[in-house]
C-alpha cells in the first residue's frame, strides 16, 4: 500500500529536511543533565508528518510513545520544547511532573505516553472513536513498542478499534525485541481483527509517508485501522537515514542544494538556541509543581509540609501553643 | 408523555416513586437528553439492555454511537473511554459488577487517575456499576472496590444510599471534570425500602459532602451505601434505649467531607465507623486517623469499626450472613462505646 507519494509536496519535503536536521542536532548535542538518552528514528518524523497538522485542536491526533522526539517534531514541536521536557525544568510542558520522553498537548494533536505497552493504543482507540462519533476528518496515530502484541492491553485496544472501525494507525516499532519482529506475525495479527496492515523497513521515504498517508485515508473513510510493522534498519545512524532523504530531495523532489543548506542553518540555530536557553531555565519547583491532581481543586498540602498539626480545640489549621513551644 | 420511553426513567416524569435502580437510570437518561457528548459504554448495556436492566431502552433511544455494546475487556474500554474523553466527550462505562473492573486497575490508576497531573487535562468520566453483598454473588459479584482506588491521587469515589442521592450525585458524577467512580449497592437497587419520590427539577447533588441521615449526640456512626440503612436500622433499636445515635451518610469517599465527620464527633465524642468492605486496609482507618489528627481531645472513648471480615465473599448463604456486619453487630458495638 505505497502509494500517495504526490502527497510528499515540496513544502513538506522541506520540512521533513528541517525536522531531520533538527532530531539529528539535537541527538548530537549534550542530553540535559539526569536526561535519558535518546535516539531519534528519522522514519518517525516522516510518518507523522504524513498526518494532518493543526494547532487548534482539530486536528489529528499522534502519541510518539518512545519514539519520542521523532514524531514531536514531525508534529511541530520545537527543540526547546522537548528538551525542557527532557531535562526536567520547570518550564516544562506540566511542570516536568510526567515521565518519558512526550508530552500532551492537545491542541497541537500531541498526546504523552504513560502506562505500559498497550495502554495507549486503547486511549487513542477512544479518541479515534470521538472523531468517528463526531463525524470528523481526523484521524489518530500511535507509536508503539512491538513488544505491546505482548500485552493484553494492546489486544483489547486493538479488538476495540476493529470492532468500531475506528479511524486509528498503529505503528509498531519492531526493533527493540528482536524476538517478536517478523513480517509476517504483523500481518497474521492485523488480519485477526480484520484490519489493514503494512510493514515498512528500507524503503525510500516517500514509500513510508505513502504508507501512513494512505493508512490515514482508509481510516477517515471509515475503513478502519490500520497496523503498520517497523521493522528495524540496518543502519542505526539516524544521520545515515536523513542523508539519503536529503539526496532523493535533491534528485528528486526539486530542492536546491543551496535550499538544504539554509535549511540546516536555520535547524542548527535552533537547536543551538535550544541548548543554550536551557541551561538558564529553573527548575521545577516542588510547591508549584505537585498540584493539582483534581480539575477545579486546590487540595491542601499535606500537614507535614506546611503546618504543624492540630490537636483540635482549635480551628483547623492554627497550631497550638503547645507545639509553637517546642 | 411520549409511550416510547423506557419505564425506568419516567418514574418522575409520572409523579410516581423511584427505586435506586430507576434513579440511576434516570440520571443516565436526562444527562444524556442534556449534553449530547456524555455517551455509554459496557457489556450487554445496548442491545441487552444491562445486567440489571438500568439501560434498557437507551440503544433504541440514543442510538448505537451513544450506547456502546463493548467487547469483554474493561481494560480495553475503559482506555479508550479515556480517549474519548481527552477528545471533549464524556463517557459514562458501566462495569457489569465492579468486580471486574480489576483488569482495568492499570490503566484507571497509571493513565486516568494522573491525566490532569501529567498535563494532560482533566479527564470527565464515570466508572459505574453495581457493587456489595447479601445477593449470594459469591467472590466475584460482590465486592466493594472503592479501597482499591481511594489510594490515588485524581480519582473521586462516590457511594450513594438512596435514591436521591443517587440521582443527584450522578448527574454530578457526570458532569464533573475528573474521573469518577460510582459504586452502586445492587442490594438497594430494588430494594422497596428505598423507594421513593425524587425531585422533579434538575436534581443535583454536590460531590465531598456527606449528609446527616439521623441527628443525635451520644455516638456518631460514619458509613455509607447499604449499611447507613443497617446503621439506621441500629441506631433505632439503640434508641429505645435512650441512646441517641447520630448517623452520617458520607455519600462520598474521594473527596472525603472531613469536616462532617469533625463536627459530629465534636458534638457526641463518640465514633463508630460502619463499612461493608472488608476491615484491613478500609476506609475506617483512614478516618480514624484523620479524627486522630483533628479531634483527638473530643474523643471520650476508642474509634471503634464494625466491618466484613477479611475474607474473600462466600458462595454459602450462611457464611456471607456472617461474612457481612449486621444490624446487631452495629448495636453491639453502639452499646459498648455508649457505656465506655
Amino acid at each position: 500500500m505505497h502509494g500517495d507519494v504526490a502527497a510528499l509536496s515540496r513544502d513538506v519535503v522541506q520540512d521533513l529536511i528541517y525536522q531531520g536536521f533538527q532530531a539529528r542536532f539535537l541527538e548530537g548535542g549534550a542530553a540535559p543533565p539526569g536526561a535519558a538518552p535518546f535516539r531519534v528514528d528519522i522514519r518517525g518524523v516522516v510518518m507523522a508528518r504524513a498526518m494532518r497538522h493543526s494547532s487548534d485542536g482539530k486536528g489529528d491526533l499522534c502519541c510518539p510513545g518512545h519514539l519520542a522526539p521523532g514524531p514531536l517534531l514531525g508534529f511541530g514541536a520545537t527543540p526547546l520544547e522537548f528538551l525542557r521536557h527532557l531535562g526536567r525544568k520547570g518550564t516544562a510542558p506540566a511542570a516536568a511532573r510526567s515521565g518519558g520522553s512526550s508530552w500532551t498537548d492537545l491542541r497541537r494533536g500531541l498526546i504523552g505516553w504513560d502506562g505500559p505497552p498497550g495502554t495507549m493504543t486503547q486511549v487513542l482507540a477512544g479518541a479515534a472513536l470521538a472523531f468517528a462519533q463526531r463525524g470528523q476528518d481526523r484521524a489518530a496515530l500511535v507509536f508503539e513498542e512491538g513488544s505491546a502484541m505482548e500485552t493484553g492491553g494492546w489486544h483489547e485496544g486493538m479488538n476495540f478499534a476493529a470492532a468500531r472501525a475506528a479511524p486509528l494507525i498503529v505503528v509498531l516499532d519492531m526493533a527493540r525485541y528482536a524476538d517478536r519482529s517478523g513480517k509476517g506475525e504483523v500481518d497474521s495479527v492485523a488480519r485477526g481483527y480484520g484490519v489493514a496492515a503494512a510493514v515498512v523497513s528500507k524503503e525510500p521515504y516517500p514509500g513510508l509517508f505513502g504508507t501512513v498517508a494512505t493508512a490515514r485515508r482508509r481510516a477517515v473513510q471509515g475503513r478502519g485501522p490500520t497496523v503498520i510493522g517497523m521493522l528495524p534498519r540496518g543502519e542505526s545512524d539516524s544521520a545515515v537515514l536523513h542523508d539519503a532523504f536529503v539526496a532523493w530531495a535533491l534528485a528528486e523532489a526539486g530542492v536546491t542544494e543551496a535550499e538544504v543548506r539554509t535549511i540546516e542553518r536555520a535547524a542548527s540555530a535552533g537547536v543551538d538556541h535550544a541548548f543554550s536557553r536551557l541551561s538558564r531555565e529553573p527548575e521545577a519547583d516542588p510547591h508549584d509543581a505537585l498540584v493539582p491532581v483534581c480539575a477545579h481543586e486546590v487540595p491542601q498540602p499535606p500537614w507535614t509540609r506546611r503546618t504543624p498539626p492540630n490537636p483540635g480545640w482549635r480551628a483547623a489549621g492554627e497550631p497550638t501553643e503547645a507545639y509553637d513551644a517546642r | 408523555m411520549p409511550a416510547e420511553l423506557p419505564s425506568q426513567v419516567t418514574r418522575t416524569r409520572e409523579g410516581r416513586p423511584a427505586t435506586f435502580l430507576e434513579a440511576i437510570a434516570e440520571a443516565l437518561w436526562e444527562e444524556m437528553e442534556r449534553d449530547s457528548s456524555v455517551f455509554l459504554m459496557g457489556e450487554d448495556i445496548g442491545a441487552y439492555g444491562g445486567a440489571f436492566k438500568v439501560t434498557r431502552g437507551f440503544l433504541e433511544h440514543f442510538g448505537q454511537s451513544r450506547v456502546i455494546d463493548t467487547p469483554i475487556s474493561e481494560g480495553g474500554f475503559t482506555g479508550a473511554a479515556a480517549g474519548a474523553a481527552h477528545m471533549g466527550l464524556r463517557p459514562v462505562v458501566e462495569m457489569q459488577f465492579m468486580d471486574f473492573i480489576s483488569p482495568a486497575y492499570d490503566v484507571l490508576t497509571n493513565y486516568i487517575a494522573t491525566s490532569l497531573y501529567r498535563g494532560a487535562g482533566p479527564l470527565p468520566m464515570v466508572v459505574r456499576g453495581p457493587v456489595g453483598g447479601g445477593k449470594r454473588g459469591g467472590p466475584f459479584h460482590s465486592q466493594n472496590v472503592e479501597m482499591a482506588f481511594f489510594h490515588t491521587p485524581g480519582l473521586k469515589i462516590v457511594y450513594p444510599s438512596t435514591a436521591a442521592d443517587a440521582k443527584g450525585l450522578l448527574k454530578s458524577a457526570i458532569r464533573d471534570d475528573n474521573p469518577v467512580i460510582f459504586e452502586e449497592h445492587k442490594g438497594l437497587y430494588r430494594a422497596p425500602h428505598c423507594r421513593e419520590m425524587l425531585p422533579a427539577d434538575d436534581h443535583v447533588v454536590p460531590l465531598g459532602r456527606a449528609r446527616v441521615a439521623m441527628e443525635g449526640d451520644d455516638i456518631t456512626i460514619v458509613t455509607y451505601g447499604l449499611m447507613v440503612h443497617r446503621s439506621l436500622e441500629a441506631a433505632a433499636e439503640l434508641a429505645r434505649d435512650r441512646i441517641r445515635v447520630e448517623v452520617i451518610d458520607l455519600r462520598t469517599l474521594l473527596p472525603l467531607d472531613e469536616d462532617a465527620i469533625v463536627a459530629s464527633v465534636q458534638k457526641t465524642g463518640k465514633l463508630l465507623i460502619v463499612h461493608e468492605d472488608t476491615r484491613t486496609g478500609g476506609i475506617a482507618g483512614e478516618i480514624a486517623i484523620r479524627i486522630n489528627e483533628r479531634a483527638f481531645e473530643w474523643l471520650d472513648g476508642p474509634i471503634l469499626r464494625v466491618t466484613a471480615i477479611d475474607s474473600p465473599v462466600p458462595f454459602s448463604g450462611e457464611l456471607e450472613d456472617y461474612f457481612l456486619p449486621s444490624v446487631a453487630d452495629v448495636v453491639t458495638a453502639g452499646r459498648y462505646l455508649v457505656n465506655y
